[in-house]
């Protein structure tokens, strides 16, 4: 039933894209280049669509789908144009069916999509078994903090699931200086546990006698904090912890300041950039440490691409756009970065295989920023981490000063690196 | 510790106050028409969702935003609207199997859904901080949020309002008659599908006005329903499947077992709720208050 459902609702997606691709006016008809075939480039999309993680999907999608309208009014990848073939990921079992589908049955050229770290696991494997060239946005194929496939051929994987939690407490020890008792409330799966971990032991670096005093573990979709918060009032920590990303940061920040919780304690939101246009000024208070991973919106330092997407957001969807736009921006955009390069060396539409070498360390202008990948298939970007301000013209919150932490400093080096290991080797982080 | 515990316990009823309204809409329906009506959980999404449309059409009206709890209980009650649809549909499975009945409410859970995601779309849906426009009183050193008291104090006045409806009034004589005996309330002239459109429009009220009261204090999301569905089963096993006072002691006991729980091994709050549902179903498995009908 639940399938049936779903597939619906690709259909209404599926067609709705697919008349954004080809009914757009001025594409100019495609003029191949030698050696490329004249029809278009196939590219699977798997984005979540239910839950508390579709708004999440959704960005994620929009990002691919603005990157593709691009593209194809510029002439497509070495004048193929791009055709976006969309599937729903929901749970592993599910998605792997989807990716199978995506890759034997709609064949196509290369697969982006994937958020959940379970559907991560589940799909690094098949895209191995079947040769199939998979972006991932933000799954990983990390079990816990340590890495399943150090080494895999087919699968591209997003930046490691702590990397946020690493920037908070860096940004903790830089900011709040002196707290000694910390309280964490996080989502009761390996992400929130893994964060919670990860963000301990690098605080620790810092600080050595800081003291935990609490940890609260709500599962995702609460709607009602206000016992946790009871909890934490009497925990009375210096700084309070959590790596909330979706509607749970909103809901949780409106019923801590119903009794003034911030007023007495620190807070580090690593992940609630995620939803930020929800945090509005009239709840969120000024000065927490607040998270965009890997695209922030309003960066002044921002590049004209940025501006450019930012704006055709705001007109298209009426809301500013959220981080894991950019996770399905950049993953597309070095496919066919990865593409042209490996074209050059061939002379002709290169092979998968040609183009997994290409894409091994390619590095393009992504949305917030440059970003790459790793030789070992790793996604390589910037976060953007502040204090929260009341100071813009918008009536949620902003992050000013804007920190701009590169995985090169807040990230274990290599997929088969442990990662405690490197904590207590790097941190605290020289200069 | 004085503070500590009036802090737990007062979150705990709060939470309470939210279960109570869609448990006892799961419960009156129950008791009348003997269906499990999963959707009672869909009509609560419904009624956070319409409700923080309408306070958004009362502020672009430029009405004071501190109206916005009647624009609240209009949106709840307009939702009224939806009950008859929904039990036209069900009449097709009152002589059926229960496990059509729970397969087509279910149905209605996903269908809801989907339909609340194609209207409000994906991201989380609020009324921004309208919920703090009361501010708060402190009492023995805890700061209470003003809404919250509105929330728990408007549950009970819907409970009471039950109650007496319920006990003292005609319409609750028939529900209960009804409840007892189907056949025998035909017979004695009683127009049972008339009963079964309001009592079931009743149910959905007591969702849409429970999820229209909560939103301010929270955040609409499309799967908000199902969670607390969950719950309830929980409140209706403990309190007995089909009485309005189980849904109340029901309530109370899940909520406020989850918020000690929380402040003291959080580990464990799905786990004691569970085992005391557990323990119902085994000692007493009419639950605390099952037996007595509606």
């Amino acid at each position: 039933m639940t399938t049936s459902r779903r597939r619906f609702l690709q259909g209404v997606g599926a067609a709705a894209i697919g008349g954004g691709v080809f009914g757009a006016p001025g594409i100019l008809r495609a003029q191949t280049k030698r050696g490329v075939p004249s029809d278009p480039v196939k590219i699977g999309v798997l984005a979540i669509r239910a839950g508390v993680a579709a708004p999440v999907g959704a960005a994620g999608q929009r990002g691919v789908e603005w990157w593709a309208d691009r593209v194809n009014r510029g002439g497509g990848i070495l004048g193929r144009k791009v055709e976006l073939v969309l599937e729903e990921e929901s749970s592993p079992k599910d998605t792997v069916e989807r990716f199978r589908k995506l890759a034997i049955q709609s064949k196509v050229d290369v697969i982006s999509g994937g958020i959940s770290t379970a559907v991560g696991l589940a799909l690094g494997p098949v895209a191995e078994e079947h040769q199939a060239i998979w972006l991932s946005w933000d799954a990983t194929t990390q079990k816990g903090v340590e890495e399943t496939m150090p080494r895999p051929k087919w699968a591209f994987r997003s930046v490691d699931n702590e990397v946020e939690a690493v920037g908070g407490a860096v940004l903790t020890a830089k900011y709040f200086k002196g707290v000694k008792t910390i309280a964490g409330i996080n989502n009761d799966y390996s992400y929130g546990r893994d964060c919670w971990d990860a963000f301990l032991a690098v605080l620790r670096r810092y600080t050595p006698d800081v003291k935990p005093v609490l940890d609260l573990w709500p599962k995702l979709g609460v709607t009602d904090f206000t016992s946790h918060i009871a909890a934490i009032q009497q925990a009375k920590p210096d700084l309070l912890m959590t790596s909330f990303w979706s509607g749970d940061t909103t809901i949780f920040l409106k019923q801590a300041a119903a009794v003034g919780l911030f007023k007495t304690m620190k807070g580090c939101f690593t992940t609630g950039g995620g939803v930020h246009d929800s945090l509005k000024k009239s709840f969120t208070p000024e000065g927490l440490i607040l998270g965009y991973n890997s695209m922030y919106f309003n960066h002044v330092g921002g590049s004209p691409l940025l501006k450019q997407f930012v704006r055709e957001y705001l007109a298209k969807h009426k809301e500013y756009p959220p981080y894991e736009c950019d996770h399905g921006y950049f993953t597309v955009e070095a496919y066919k970065a990865a593409v042209e390069k490996a074209y050059q060396a061939a002379g002709q539409w290169p092979s998968k295989d040609q183009i997994v070498k290409a894409l091994e360390g390619i590095e393009v202008e992504s949305l917030s920023g440059r970003r790459s990948y790793r030789d070992d298939h790793v996604m390589m970007c910037n976060f953007f981490q502040g204090i929260t301000t009341h100071k813009n013209d918008f009536d949620f919150v902003t992050i000013d000063p804007v920190e701009v932490l590169p995985t090169t400093r807040i990230m274990k080096p290599s997929a088969g690196a442990k990662l405690y290991d490197w904590i207590n080797a790097t941190f605290p982080l020289k200069g | 510790m004085l503070t500590h515990t009036l802090n737990v316990l007062l979150s705990g009823i709060f939470h309470a106050a939210i279960l109570f309204l869609v448990a006892a809409g799961l419960q009156l329906v129950f008791g009348v028409q003997r269906i499990f009506n999963l959707a009672c959980g869909s009509f609560y999404a419904l009624g956070a969702y319409v409700g923080v449309s309408a306070v958004n059409l009362l502020i672009g009206a430029g009405l004071p935003p501190q109206l916005f709890i009647g624009a609240l209980v209009l949106a709840g009650l307009a939702l009224a609207a939806v009950g008859p649809v929904i039990e036209r549909l069900l009449r097709f499975v009152y002589d059926r199997d229960e496990a059509f009945q729970l397969l087509l409410t279910f149905a209605i859970v996903l269908m809801l859904e989907d339909i609340i995601r194609i209207i409000w779309g994906t991201s989380p849906f609020s009324t921004g901080g309208l919920y703090l426009i009361y501010g708060g009183v402190r009492v023995l050193g805890v700061t209470i949020p003003v809404y919250n008291l509105i929330v728990i104090g408007a549950s009970l006045v819907i409970a009471l309002g039950m109650g007496y409806m319920l006990a003292r009034t005609r319409f609750g004589r028939i529900i209960r008659a009804a409840a007892e005996n189907r056949e025998m309330s035909e017979a004695l002239g009683v127009n049972m599908r008339a009963v079964y459109v309001k009592v079931f429009t009743l149910g959905t009220v007591l969702g849409t006005l429970g999820g229209a009261l909560v939103i301010p204090a929270t955040a609409a999301m499309s799967e908000m329903g199902i969670d607390l569905i969950v719950e309830a089963f929980a409140v209706v096993v403990i309190g007995g499947l089909g009485s309005m006072r189980g849904a109340l002691a029901g309530a109370l006991v899940v909520g406020v077992l989850r918020a000690i729980a929380i402040s003291t091994y959080p580990e464990v709050e799905m786990l004691l709720i569970y085992l005391i549902v557990i323990a119902v179903l085994v000692l007493r498995p009419r639950g605390l208050f099952g037996g007595a009908a509606a």
